[in-house]
């Protein structure tokens, strides 16, 4: 029992990590990971919404009819990320206001609805849980790492502390669109290259 | 006029949703295998996206603001999305069959495409009149069509040439997509 | 039919119970989110400009609404008496608006200072609106019989190297200031004696 949550939890950060392996919700990873900082927060709000969906969607899998459950869902999804959204701008709004539109575009990422529909609407909420925290949690390690690569060489800085030294010139294509594209796909090409061994 | 030829270009090149918006990119890297599925995956968006912006609009204008819930936005939005893609689906099944067929597999997933509903998020948040949020829509439509249409030619090229082994597939397709977003950079700050 | 029941009961009451949940987190956050609004987006920059007032602008605000859009205002005061006025006005720069809080003596209707509150500039190049100083002091002292603009536009402002287009921007935003301020006058004034009151 113990065991199969463990590999539920693990999964997520390896074998199935999200933005990588699934190639889903790649939006908010390429848009929000100027900085390690964004990174991380949206990653956290994608977590939040995920646990919580899966472990609704699961507690009530057997009453949702088949036919509605997309809708329903989308309908519980909704609910989180609005939360999600207000309390953010209540407590972290200068995070909020970075992040801007990408808060309430959880409710179309992929991975959230993706796993409310292959994993969470069949399994026990125990599992749901574990499974939404391991892969909320690889995303937003994915988020961190990706966010530390494009800020340490777009801005020269990791949350804000200067890395190189004051002559160091900043690489800005890296935090810019174009920039988040090619790291993104060096970062997969190396991870095919580890994977491989 | 001007302003809203203006704001066209502004939409389909400088701001282009996929490229600088960072909006899509699921289908974006998904459906850009083939020429075919990419000009498929286009044309829905294009019907999707006017119809999402022109009622999201309006539901946003005459409900959610003068009855001060705006809060309620995401989840409205994302209602009138899905429930616009299924009601789009039943009435080309049955009316137009010719464009169904052709369109028919990518108007499930469009709902889940941020592309529709960040489009309309930026509508309401750029707080554009309802025509130039039907501009803007069909712009941004446009713009994702030709940037998916752009890459997918790329791609079927980039299939045929050798590729070292970790590179291929979405990890090559990214950077190929930066290219293509490095090129669009070229029109910042031109509107 | 048993289905068809079923499918629409699950779906009403989610609903319900989603609208339910939300209004009650909204109606918790509302006076936060507002506070905090303030506090990260206006009032740093009130501070800046209305450095040597007596009062607490936050706190003397009022609402004005034209053109269907709603504008607040910040009264500063010396010696108890209103003195002058900041707002915020809108332009467009290289990556979306550009918003600029612009304070205004009341006595000489000159310009006291602008400060940028929110952008979304290429970070190093237009951001330097915000955080160079001696890009926004030029607007110091100015009067406000005419709009702003760049010197390439036939202006008077310096545009910041290698950021015209933000330059511009806060330029607009300025000059719609100018136009708000001129066109509100009376109303402004109306507003404040009311205020003192």
């Amino acid at each position: 029992m113990a065991q199969s949550i463990a590999k539920e939890f693990t999964k997520g950060l390896w074998a199935e990590l999200p933005p990588f392996r699934l190639v889903l919700g790649l939006c908010p990873v390429l848009a929000v990971t100027q900085s390690v900082e964004n990174g991380i927060g949206m990653g956290l709000a994608t977590t939040f919404v995920l646990i919580c969906s899966n472990f609704l969607v699961s507690l009530l899998r057997n009453i949702i009819p088949a036919k509605v459950r997309i809708a329903c869902y989308i309908v519980i999804i909704a609910t989180f990320v609005t939360i999600v959204e207000l309390l953010m701008q209540a407590f972290v709004y200068e995070l909020f206001l970075k992040l801007g539109i990408f808060i309430p575009l959880i409710v179309v990422n992929c991975i959230v609805l993706g796993r409310a529909e292959a994993f969470a609407g069949k399994n026990a909420p125990h599992m749901a849980i574990a499974d939404g925290l391991g892969m909320g949690i690889g995303f937003t390690l994915s988020l961190g790492a990706l966010g530390a690569v494009r800020e340490s060489l777009g801005a020269g800085t990791i949350l804000g502390t200067p890395l190189f030294g004051p002559d160091f010139q900043p690489f800005t294509f890296m935090v810019q669109a174009p920039g988040a594209f090619v790291c993104l796909g060096l970062m997969l090409c190396l991870m095919n290259l580890i994977g491989k061994k | 006029m001007t302003d809203y030829f203006v704001l066209a270009i502004s939409c389909i090149f400088v701001n282009n949703i996929l490229l600088a918006q960072f909006l899509g990119n699921c289908p974006f890297l998904g459906t850009s295998k083939k020429m075919e599925t990419a000009a498929g995956m286009s044309m829905a968006v294009v019907f999707v996206l006017v119809m999402a912006g022109i009622i999201t609009w309006i539901t946003d204008t005459y409900l959610l603001k003068p009855l001060n819930i705006e809060f309620l936005r995401t989840l409205s939005f994302i209602l009138v999305i899905a429930s616009l893609v299924q009601f789009v689906e039943m009435f080309l099944k049955k009316s137009i069959p010719g464009l169904y067929a052709g369109l028919g597999i990518f108007l499930p997933l469009i709902t889940t495409n941020c592309a529709v509903m960040g489009a309309c998020l930026i509508n309401i948040k750029e707080e554009y009149t309802f025509l130039q949020a039907t501009v803007a829509s069909f712009s941004y439509a446009i713009g994702f069509g030709l940037a998916l249409v752009l890459f997918a030619g790329l791609r079927e090229r980039i299939n045929i040439a050798r590729v070292p082994q970790p590179l291929q597939d979405t990890s090559l397709g990214l950077v190929t997509a930066g290219m293509i977003a490095l090129s669009f950079y070229a029109f910042k700050g031109m509107v | 039919m048993r289905e068809m029941i079923s499918m629409v009961v699950v779906l009403t009451v989610l609903s319900a119970f989603s609208g339910g949940l939300l209004a009650t987190v909204r109606s918790n956050t509302q006076d936060r989110i507002e506070n905090q609004v303030l506090k990260f987006e206006k009032a740093p920059a009130i501070k800046a400009i209305l450095s040597d007032v007596s009062n607490d602008p936050l706190q003397d605000r009022f609402k004005l609404t034209t053109d269907g859009i709603e504008n607040t205002f910040f009264v500063g005061k010396q010696d108890g008496k209103a003195a002058s006025v900041a707002f915020e006005t809108k332009g467009k720069g290289f990556e979306g608006a550009i918003g600029l809080m612009v304070g205004i003596d009341l006595e000489t209707d000159t310009v006291i200072g602008v400060r940028v509150t929110t952008h979304s500039e290429t970070p190093g190049v237009g951001s330097r609106a915000k955080d160079d100083p001696s890009f926004a002091s030029q607007f110091e002292g100015q009067s406000l019989e005419n709009g702003f603009s760049v010197k390439s536009d036939g202006g008077a402002i310096d545009a910041m190297s290698g950021a015209t287009i933000t330059s511009k921007g806060v330029c607009l935003a300025a000059t719609k200031a100018q136009e708000l301020y001129t066109k509100l006058k009376p109303e402004i004034n109306n507003q404040i004696t009311n205020l003192a009151n």
